[in-house]
């Protein structure tokens, strides 16, 4: 800011209108919300609540992954298609060792979630290594993986789906409850809750911050850089493994193509609840906003019949808006 | 005054560092095209077949028209992830214009092309305006602007055309065009090379062309010393849909129909892959035109290459995305011990 001296009532203008422009996006997903209900009243039964909550589980995931490398000032492209890895891999593996004799269903199951972390790591590492080692832009090393990560789905699948993942799975990770509450919001509030101590209570976590916000102030201060960069990729596609179980247990089979979208979703769920591409701010509840936003757009267009074709332009006109919002609100605040 | 930065790598270049930079990249995508060449030369005949080589100069035409718009886009600090979506919107767009034309006015067939052309290629005006104007007036980050128009621009293709291909050009148009060859060599490789050399002229001998370098290279630095930043950055972005949009009139010509599926998230991705490859660099104020036509030659040609020799396809995927981190590792560790020395 240019003038150092202001009045107090101008700060207090300052602040009240800052305080605003933070409450855009919640008031608008209400105001939404309540939009639909005059169209469809069931938008707003328990049922449908609940609807939403359950999907916006999986979103949230994909955008916290996404935001750990945001706040990096990188991105991962690469995320749907680690997703879809990660589905085909550990359901094979989970449906060759339950047909193989004397293994019990449990270690299968065991053994895919094995599996799949291991692709996920695997992803994620080479997506670090390309980064911070060999300093290729996020975007090319990310498209990279991204093509990778397609050629092993594909490829372990031959196209098609992995079907007769175990029952035990599916209960597992998507229809189990425990006390009466559904297990894909169980694990997303494990997840957001693990990577809020992360973000905040951790020197890595800390460091990510810093190493967006500033990264030759990181490198001054004697944080390890590349280290931490590397570990914010592992970090992102672990995270990414968590969803593309959650995903395979809920469709009972590897899909190939299962992670379609979530790339360009995920980023756009992150950015829209408040965590800036320009790296260095955001965090776990812009990554919850941004993904009730999303999902509940899409369940209330679903709900009063909006036609799919329309559904994408609205979502585009919708991303674009927000992401205008959040530029008044980092460029003013 | 207030002083904004633009990230701490856009650092002005030496005149030195670009030199050797423009060495490095020029040196390298040559040797490894020759090599290809000669691989195929010895292990497989029939990738020199006069239909074969034609395949790949159409296919190289077309990335390289949208990759050089890419290119300058990149070369001003952004992004176009809609480059494939409007390929989709023109192909659709064009394809219904000439249809409903030809069934109220079939004899005027210089006309109804000449209308369906040009609402193609106002889709493109229009996609690039609301790319260009929301980067540069509203200052909104290219990569969730051109996503957004991405979703917008796949949404109308789709709800104009339910899905479904639209046929009913005229003939001329697909036979005389898409499909001709005019002196023994596919129509499309000489508007590609028209276009690419308009490209590298604006590079090179217009004022245009230097601005377009000085905003990516230092935005700030451009904008005080009166270079007008917003306007040249709307025409940068215009400039690039608009060549992603003639791609999409060649590719619809040479189909014979207009779909909703044509280009995609595919093209997109490749577009700056080829880029990419030629030495642009992500970070704005570097890339030439003429080197990103090589790098879509090489990428064209290593598809094509895959193809002959039988590589499961999916394997296909895994070499292309290992293929473009290694161009830019070694691009930048060549970069980085240059500055050492």
């Amino acid at each position: 800011m240019t003038d150092a001296a202001r009045s107090p009532a101008e700060v207090t203008r300052f602040f009240h209108r800052a305080m605003l422009i933070q409450a855009i996006l919640p008031i608008a997903l209400v105001l939404m919300v309540l939009g639909f209900t005059i169209f469809e009243p069931r938008v707003l039964s328990p049922q449908n609540l609940l609807n939403i909550t359950i999907q916006a589980s999986y979103l949230v995931i994909f955008a916290t992954a996404q935001m750990i490398v945001i706040l990096t000032r990188g991105f991962d492209l690469s995320l749907g298609n680690t997703v879809s890895a990660v589905s085909v891999t550990s359901a094979l593996v989970m449906t060759g060792m339950a047909g193989a004799e004397g293994e019990s269903v449990g270690s299968a199951i065991f053994l895919g979630i094995l599996m799949g972390i291991a692709v996920g790591a695997g992803i994620g590492l080479f997506n670090g290594f390309a980064v911070a080692w060999l300093r290729v832009n996020p975007f090319v090393a990310t498209l990279g993986s991204f093509n990778i990560a397609l050629g092993i789905a594909t490829m372990a699948s031959d196209g098609r789906p992995v079907f007769n993942v175990p029952d035990e799975f599916s209960t597992l990770v998507y229809s189990g409850t425990i006390a009466g509450i559904q297990m894909p919001i169980i694990l997303a509030a494990a997840v957001l809750v693990f990577i809020y101590f992360v973000l905040n209570y951790t020197v890595f976590g800390r460091s990510l911050y810093i190493l967006g916000g500033n990264p030759r102030a990181a490198t001054v201060a004697g944080l390890p850089s590349r280290r931490y960069l590397m570990m914010a990729y592992v970090l992102c596609s672990l995270i990414a493994v968590i969803g593309a179980l959650m995903l395979t247990g809920r469709t009972g089979s590897g899909e190939p193509n299962l992670g379609g979208n979530l790339t360009l979703e995920s980023i756009a769920a992150a950015v829209i609840g408040g965590v800036s591409l320009r790296g260095g701010l955001g965090g776990v509840q812009s990554c919850i906003l941004g993904a009730l936003f999303i999902t509940a757009l899409s369940n209330g267009m679903n709900l009063t019949r909006v036609d799919g074709y329309v559904q994408m332009i609205v979502l585009g006109c919708v991303i674009i808006l927000a992401i205008f919002l959040d530029r008044l609100r980092t460029t003013r605040a | 005054m207030t002083v904004r930065t633009f990230g701490s790598h856009a650092h002005p270049e030496t005149g030195l560092e670009r030199t050797s930079r423009i060495a490095a990249s020029v040196g390298l995508l040559p040797i490894l095209l020759v090599l290809m060449v000669a691989f195929m030369a010895v292990f497989e005949q029939k990738f020199f077949g006069v239909n074969n080589l034609f395949n790949v100069l159409r296919s190289t035409s077309f990335l390289a028209i949208i990759a050089a718009g890419q290119m300058l886009v990149l070369i001003v600090g952004g992004f176009d992830l809609s480059v494939g979506a409007v390929i989709a919107l023109t192909s659709t767009v064009m394809a219904k214009t000439m249809a409903v034309l030809s069934a109220s006015m079939p004899d005027q067939t210089a006309a109804i092309i000449t209308l369906g052309v040009l609402a193609g290629l106002g889709c493109g005006v229009a996609i690039g305006l609301i790319n260009g104007l929301c980067v540069a007036f509203l200052r909104i980050s290219p990569f969730m602007v051109t996503l957004g128009t991405l979703s917008i621009a796949t949404g109308v293709g789709l709800l104009l055309t339910n899905g479904i291909p639209v046929y009913g050009m005229p003939d001329v148009f697909v036979k005389g065009f898409g499909r001709a060859l005019w002196f023994g060599l596919p129509a499309t490789v000489y508007v590609a090379v028209a276009l690419i050399a308009v490209v590298w002229f604006i590079q090179a001998r217009t004022k245009l062309g230097r601005y377009i370098y000085a905003i990516g290279g230092n935005l700030q630095a451009a904008t005080v010393s009166g270079v007008p930043a917003t306007g040249y950055l709307v025409l940068t972005y215009v400039m690039c849909s608009v060549l992603a949009s003639i791609t999409g009139i060649m590719m619809t010509a040479r189909l014979g129909s207009g779909q909703a599926t044509m280009g995609g998230n595919v093209m997109m991705l490749q577009s700056i892959a080829a880029a990419v490859i030629a030495g642009v660099s992500l970070r704005g104020g570097i890339g030439r035109g003429e080197m990103v036509a090589l790098g879509a030659l090489f990428l064209s040609i290593l598809t094509n290459a895959m193809n002959l020799l039988r590589i499961d396809s999916k394997m296909q995927l895994v070499v292309l995305g290992v293929i473009v981190v290694l161009a830019v590792a070694l691009d930048e560790l060549g970069k980085r011990r240059q500055i050492r020395d």
